[in-house]
């Protein structure tokens, strides 16, 4: 019998792109033979828009990028320009920035966490993870006033220093945060249907992994413990003991169960944040016109989903001469159309949601 | 063995029956903000030297300030946000000097129509003698406090969209 393939179609509205993406699918069948991801559909043209900013302006617009980690994104951005014009930050602001970053590095991952649940079908995990992300957004609009996009980094520094009542809450939280995270074991990860769904399904083997330069939890889930908080410290974190949680077989359940192992570190990493928080300034001496010296600078930072760099060329006027981010959803799914193929179409949602993207940043 | 994992999972569900619940009823109940909230923007008049850093600083170019000289005194006789443009980072507030620019606790902010969205904090006329420098008339009537108090009365009832939709 002489059968052909077809093509179907995928988003760009389609709830499990988590946003506006569009893979074309050419299926055998139920069996994907070839895709082609069409990114795209949340170009903003933030790099273009900086150039017309000032260096601090910039900050705002690094917070649309991955908007579910926007503290991690503003990081990334201000290291970049504090590595451009050599300034030192203070250690009180390092570790209110380690505090912050992780708390959003938690949120993010209880969004990728409940939103893979949804995915593969389970309503009831995503609901107790968004619950409990409302905690940690309650948190860090006590910091910085917002819920979602903060624009609390400065050059130099953060913006306003921690209030007294945003101690007792987040104790309460990092108490309470095992025990939720056993409440996603025990809802999501334990469960035989979702286990059946994810096990030894979307394979990433640590080589490709590594040829593709993918990061984050999706390159950990395949065994390879690189962590940049871990191989190449930066900020404060080499004070800090914490460990890389790392998968085995590089599947979509590997890469999962990595998210939640890292929450529960995140959270030690908090704890000693805390107790180690020193006292002094908040900000480092920067004029208030920000003129980097004429040059360029490349800074990284371990984002929620994974490498985050950000390049900024300066002619030392006082707007940026050329600003570049490497999202980490964008090199991660770079590697989404080769991983696709031979799966079938119900895999495919499962893969992607595994990568975590978020198309923000994807598209930029 | 297969459905144990469904069964823990059940258990957790109705544990969660009996615990306090989360949400609560919107429009009638409502949840404390925090002190930094960024909410609608209010202006102190008497504070604003209308130097013009927040609509410098802004990212957006939300500001619009039109100013103009009396006597020798800068007088803001406009300040309009336009609104739908910004994104509440609060860059603006951060550079005011004189405390004049504050977020307020106000979250609604919804319009029906279009025109209706700019924030318009300040709209008032130039008077001829600034309200200081006029001579004290203050023994009959005193039109000084007057006139300074319609611009403060303007701002703080009037011409900020108070009423959505």
């Amino acid at each position: 019998m002489k059968t052909q393939t077809y093509v179907l179609n995928m988003g760009p509205q389609h709830p499990s792109t988590h946003g506006v993406f569009r893979i074309i699918l050419e299926l055998d069948g139920e069996v994907v033979v070839k895709a082609t991801s069409v990114p795209g559909y949340l170009h903003r043209g933030i790099e273009k828009l900086a150039e017309a900013r000032t260096y601090t302006q910039v900050i705002p617009y690094t917070d649309r990028m991955d908007y579910l980690a926007s503290m991690l994104m503003n990081w990334g951005y201000v290291a970049a320009v504090e590595k451009l014009m050599g300034v030192e930050v203070p250690e009180r602001a390092e570790y209110i920035r380690v505090i912050v970053g992780e708390l959003s590095r938690i949120a993010s991952h209880l969004v990728a966490v409940g939103t893979y649940s949804v995915d593969i079908g389970g309503f009831t995990g995503f609901l107790y993870c968004f619950r409990d992300r409302e905690r940690v957004l309650d948190l860090l609009e006590m910091v910085s006033g917002s819920r979602m996009t903060f624009s609390y980094f400065r050059i130099g520094g953060v913006a306003d220093d921690l209030p007294p009542e945003f101690f007792p809450p987040l104790q309460k939280f990092l108490k309470d945060l095992p025990s939720l995270c056993d409440e996603y074991d025990g809802l999501i990860t334990g469960n035989e249907i979702f286990q059946a769904r994810t096990k030894y399904v979307g394979i990433i083997t640590p080589e490709m992994g590594i040829k593709y330069s993918l990061s984050g939890p999706v390159l950990r889930g395949s065994g390879i413990p690189y962590d940049l908080r871990k191989v190449r410290p930066y900020g404060v974190y080499d004070r800090f003991d914490f460990e890389v949680p790392v998968g085995k077989n590089g599947d979509c359940f590997d890469r999962f169960v990595c998210r939640i192992k890292e929450i529960r570190q995140s959270a030690r990493i908090i704890q000693q944040a805390i107790e180690g928080l020193p006292e002094g300034p908040i900000m480092a001496k920067v004029p208030k016109v920000i003129k980097p010296p004429a040059g360029e600078a490349y800074a990284e930072i371990e984002s929620s989903k994974g490498i985050l760099g950000c390049y900024v060329v300066s002619d030392g006027s006082t707007k940026p001469y050329r600003v570049h981010f490497r999202r980490p959803s964008f090199i991660n799914l770079g590697y989404l159309d080769e991983l696709l193929v031979g799966w079938k179409i119900a895999d495919v949602i499962a893969i992607l949601g595994s990568l975590d993207i978020v198309l923000g940043e994807v598209d930029c | 063995m297969f459905g144990q994992g469904l069964l823990k999972g059940l258990a957790i569900t109705w544990k969660e029956l009996f615990t306090r619940k989360v949400t609560v009823q919107y429009p009638e109940e409502k949840i404390p903000l925090p002190e930094r909230y960024h909410g609608r923007f209010e202006l102190d008049v008497d504070k604003c030297i209308a130097c013009g850093l927040c609509a410098n600083a802004c990212p957006n170019k939300v500001i619009q300030i039109t100013r103009e000289k009396v006597g020798k005194k800068q007088y803001l006789t406009r300040y309009v946000m336009r609104i739908e443009y910004c994104m509440f980072c609060g860059f603006c507030v951060e550079s005011c000097n004189k405390g004049a620019l504050r977020f307020s606790h106000v979250i609604n902010m919804n319009q029906y129509f279009r025109d209706k969205v700019r924030l318009v904090l300040v709209d008032r006329p130039v008077p001829e003698v600034l309200p200081e420098e006029e001579p004290a008339k203050a023994a009959d009537g005193s039109p000084a406090e007057t006139r300074g108090k319609t611009a403060r009365a303007e701002v703080a009832a009037g011409k900020a969209p108070g009423k959505e939709g």
